[in-house]
């Protein structure tokens, strides 16, 4: 499973100059809620390399290799994972360089980060059994819904959270706890459900 | 043991389907899988890495049944290449290495740079700007630096110039010299196939016509080229298929165990064998 996120990784290299621009741009100009956007809009990298894989039908060519239905599964999630760590930890550290600078749009917010993650693992769990039962061409239905997600899900948090002017965003309890929770669970009926449908597609 | 076996494969996807196919490929040879385009060449091979499932039948690998887990493991003794290089594009070959390095435990690593000097591929050069025929040897490289028994080759050979397929079909048979390799290889290109297989199997609309030794082919049938009246001295089943030369005469593939002794015939080419044998089968 290693050999295809390196894989992954590899091919979204370009892309992920692109993307560490846009989090800075982000980064400094959109505080709090950039800090969410930007790790819920990590989790669409998987998308990424899943188009790639389609383009090159990569697919046909892992079928004969000694990878299994798991390892090719769970290597688009854990991409996911660490692209939305990766931009969680790199926005955490933007802020903090922000915050030192006491620039004025600062909004080191470690929560909110976590919330950002929470949501980006709901909105992965959510869109891949679609992607992989379906692929990124006839999912693209699927990628308006996600965009959709991905504003929906970084408003809601903005909305639910109260910005007492620090800004940094201050959200209820339950939702902290609800949340995680809420990654936990679709992330667990998701995997397997993914396994079986990319299963059902290949053969 | 035999590399490939497989045993009444049933496969449909509505209009067309692979019926009955009964395929063995003995440990140590070579085997040329022939057919046009559509028989169901790359389907077979699909099938036979477990990558489709099939309606009915049984496909064993090295031994191994391709349903059973364990042919997890005997993936890493086989080395496939398709009829393209599906590596993504933005990768080059040094990167595509080191992703190989991660997927077969025994990928070696000089010997896969030494392929990329000998096929001259640039290792930092991306995928995308490789010509078809770059694309190939990349695949090639790769099917072959992980230390396989078996070769899977769908249309490996194709897009190559005569030189560097002459140094490939080499390479193909040097890996044969060991005596538990082997290779299926499908391929458009006969002449190649008549150079290089042992065994010669041959799809048409699904169907294994027929799966024999190359030398015995060649010597169970002889072409005929004469007059008609001659050709109608013969038993009509021992006529496979025939075709006017447009100057009265005709050129026909005959069963020699059917022609009467010291009939005059000329040694076929496997192609001959191929195209009498489709045509005989749409005459039918």
């Amino acid at each position: 499973m290693k050999a295809l996120v390196w894989k992954d990784l590899c091919v979204l290299l370009k892309q992920m100059r692109i993307f560490i621009f846009v989090i800075l741009v982000i980064a400094v100009f959109n505080g709090a809620f950039g800090n969410v956007f930007i790790v819920v809009w990590a989790a669409m990298m998987p998308f990424t390399a899943m188009a790639y894989d389609e383009r090159s039908k990569w697919d046909q060519l892992a079928a004969m290799m000694p990878y299994s239905i798991r390892d090719i599964v769970l290597s688009k999630y854990a991409l996911g994972w660490l692209c939305m760590g990766a931009a969680a930890l790199f926005s955490l550290a933007t802020q903090l360089v922000l915050t030192i600078l006491r620039v004025p749009t600062a909004a080191l917010d470690p929560v909110g980060s976590l919330l950002g993650l929470c949501a980006s693992a709901c909105v992965l769990a959510i869109t891949l059994p679609i992607m992989f039962r379906f692929g990124v061409e006839r999912g693209r239905l699927v990628m308006f819904l996600m965009i959709f997600l991905v504003c929906g899900a970084a408003g809601a948090v903005s909305s639910i959270a109260m910005d007492i002017g620090d800004g940094a965003l201050h959200v209820p309890p339950l939702v902290i706890a609800v949340l995680p929770a809420a990654a936990v669970i679709l992330t667990a009926v998701s995997v397997p459900l993914s396994m079986r449908l990319y299963q059902k597609r290949t053969y | 043991m035999n590399a490939i076996e497989l045993s009444h494969i049933h496969k449909s996807f509505g209009a067309f389907s692979i019926s009955d196919l009964c395929l063995t490929v003995p440990t140590g040879t070579i085997c040329g899988l022939v057919g046009e385009n559509g028989a169901g060449k790359s389907t077979t091979i699909r099938l036979m890495m477990n990558a489709l499932r099939p309606d009915s039948g049984e496909a064993r690998i090295l031994g191994v049944d391709v349903n059973a887990p364990e042919f997890q493991a005997v993936k890493e003794d086989v080395g496939v290449v398709l009829d393209e290089a599906y590596f993504p594009e933005v990768l080059d070959a040094a990167q595509v290495g080191r992703i190989m390095a991660g997927t077969y435990r025994r990928w070696d690593d000089g010997l896969y740079k030494s392929y990329l000097r000998r096929f001259e591929l640039p290792e930092k050069k991306p995928f995308k700007d490789y010509s078809r025929g770059m694309r190939m040897k990349l695949a090639i490289a790769v099917a072959l630096s992980h230390s396989p028994k078996l070769l899977v080759l769908d249309e490996a050979t194709a897009g190559l110039d005569p030189i560097i397929r002459d140094e490939v079909l080499n390479i193909f048979n040097e890996f044969t010299r060991e005596e538990d390799h082997s290779i299926l290889i499908s391929s458009h290109i006969l002449s190649d196939l008549e150079k290089l297989c042992d065994y010669i199997a041959f799809l048409h609309q699904g169907r294994l016509l027929f799966c024999d030794e190359k030398d015995q082919l060649l010597e169970a049938y002889g072409i005929f080229t004469d007059s008609a009246e001659q050709l109608e001295c013969l038993l009509p089943e021992a006529v496979v298929s025939r075709e006017e030369n447009g100057y009265g005469g005709v050129r026909a593939l005959i069963r020699r165990d059917l022609a009467p002794a010291g009939f005059q015939l000329d040694r076929p080419t496997i192609e001959d064998i191929i195209l009498f044998t489709v045509k005989g089968a749409k005459e039918a």
